[in-house]
């Protein structure tokens, strides 16, 4: 009996230090932006592979999203004769919601590997203990310029892929469905708020902090050969990707309440 | 009497229920060239990672210089590392920057401009025999020149300590002795003080000034380079003539340690 508490004693200790570990390498990461060095330069290249790097996947989903949003809510539409309010479906879902997570989820699986693997290569090869002994901080060096690219990169990449979706939508409903452009353009404006606006952009910011700060503490605290690399890449994947499905209903609960 | 450069007390560590290290001491002196040697697995490159702060050291203390490192928060023991040097066994050398970047990492960290940290790269890389490599990448290189490379980049910035990690691991022959004058020839010339984890008996019988056995936990010996044959210790003698018949347990090493 003593033993199967023990047993699950240690379980539950292993959790907690699993998930404790975010909330301080956060602490960690926010303690150290207060005082130089920022490596600026390792910032604006990390900004360059979430940012630039990432365009083709998140255009190309987020064009592909508002073209099929378009054509299966103009499907439920058309049986009650409202037709116009497609764009607005479109417009609102993009902006509030699919944007933000689609996005996320695209970079989770594009950005968030890049950095785990490239973190835990870095760990098992020594690369990180050589930059303790090249007198440098490997938090700043390595994590912080990630973090940073992904939660500035995030907002500006789902404001495109909003924009981009909405596209979508409209190419098909003005070259599919014969639909009025000018009527597609109105309407997918009218009821757009700029709460809707803000909401999305700031589930975007939080969704690349969280992406940034998961990969990053996967890879950095990568154990193992390249076993461990493997399974590292695969967790910043997978927990990036459960992270953001959560933190995005809490926030929708925060922000539409 | 000189004080230790490094001074080691009754350090010890163990990861889960294996101890790896059981009440380690050493000292090494200045200027002086302190080889430990030992089985695979028996706990010198740990060793060699709680001096430097890598590992967290269950208890003992590490004192370089008389200032106790383990009680140093992390910004402070980065700011002594600039009088460190550190030579992995795998070189280490970071992937996405060119050879004379690596090299002079901590010269561009200390606010150097490019051009004078990039000629000072190139000064160091001819030191080591690498006159061309300056706009290499590490993936260009091969076993030698990348070894030579991380030496390189461990004197740059001209420490007063390195420490070398199996510096002739996967070295052919040839390349093992060009590297072992090349830390000799160093050595004398910048009067460093060196803490080197080794097998290979030629580097440890032409580097060494002190020589150090950890076996079991601790350290077994501590000898003078130059009377490594005038020992009849049989667990010494039979690990410095590498026989696999003799007293040395070889059933109970340990696992790599692993760092924070």
């Amino acid at each position: 009996m003593i033993s199967w508490f023990e047993a699950i004693g240690i379980r539950v200790e292993r959790l907690c230090l699993q998930v404790g570990i975010y909330p301080m390498l956060l602490l960690q990461v926010i303690q150290r932006l207060s005082r130089p060095p920022w490596f600026f330069s390792n910032i604006l290249s990390q900004c360059e592979k979430v940012g630039v790097q990432s365009l083709p996947v998140v255009l190309l989903t987020a064009i592909s999203t508002g073209m099929v949003l378009a054509l299966q809510s103009w499907v439920g539409f058309h049986r009650f004769g409202a037709e116009s309010m497609v764009s607005t479906v479109v417009s609102l879902s993009m902006v509030r919601e699919l944007g933000p997570v689609l996005v996320g989820l695209m970079v989770a699986g594009r950005v968030g590997a890049s950095f785990s693997a490239e973190l835990g290569t870095m760990r098992v090869s020594e690369q990180i203990d050589a930059l303790w002994t090249l007198s440098t901080d490997p938090i700043r060096y390595l994590i912080i310029p990630r973090v940073i690219a992904a939660t500035l990169m995030m907002p500006l990449l789902v404001i495109l892929a909003d924009v981009i979706g909405i596209f979508g939508g409209y190419l098909v409903s003005v070259l599919v469905l014969n639909q009025n452009p000018q009527v597609y353009i109105e309407h997918a404006t009218q009821f757009l708020e700029l709460q809707d606006l803000y909401s999305g952009l700031l589930k975007a910011f939080v969704f690349g902090g969280i992406i940034g700060l998961v990969s990053c503490r996967e890879g950095f605290y990568c154990k193992g050969g390249a076993q461990g690399v493997g399974i590292a890449t695969t967790r910043a994947v997978v927990l990036s990707a459960i992270s953001i499905l959560i933190a995005d209903y809490f926030l929708t609960i925060w922000i539409f309440q | 009497m000189r004080d230790a450069k490094i001074q080691v007390c009754h350090l010890s560590k163990q990861f889960d229920d294996k101890i790896i290290l059981d009440d380690v001491n050493l000292k090494v002196m200045p200027g002086e060239s302190h080889i430990v040697i030992g089985l695979s697995g028996t706990g010198k490159s740990v060793l060699l990672k709680c001096i430097l702060g890598l590992l967290q050291a269950d208890s003992g203390e590490v004192l370089v210089d008389g200032e106790e490192w383990c009680c140093l928060s992390e910004s402070e023991r980065l700011k002594r590392m600039r009088n460190i040097g550190m030579v992995f066994q795998g070189s280490a050398l970071f992937d996405s920057l060119p050879v004379w970047k690596n090299v002079a990492f901590v010269l561009r960290r200390q606010g150097i401009k490019k051009k004078e940290a990039r000629d000072r790269a190139q000064e160091v890389l001819e030191k080591v025999g690498l006159p061309n490599a300056c706009d290499k990448m590490p993936a260009e290189l091969s076993g030698g020149m990348a070894k030579r490379v991380g030496l390189a980049r461990a004197i740059c910035h001209r420490p007063s300590i390195i420490f070398y990690d199996e510096p002739l691991s996967g070295l052919d022959p040839v390349m093992s002795d060009v590297i072992t004058h090349l830390m000799r020839e160093l050595h004398e010339e910048m009067q460093v003080t060196s803490l080197t984890i080794a097998h290979n008996m030629k580097l440890v019988r032409a580097f060494g000034d002190q020589v150090s056995m950890l076996y079991q936990g601790r350290i077994h010996l501590q000898t003078p380079g130059s009377e490594l044959d005038s020992q009849d210790d049989p667990i010494f003698r039979q690990f410095i003539e590498g026989r696999a018949n003799g007293p040395l347990d070889t059933n109970n090493l340990i696992i790599k340690g692993e760092s924070k």
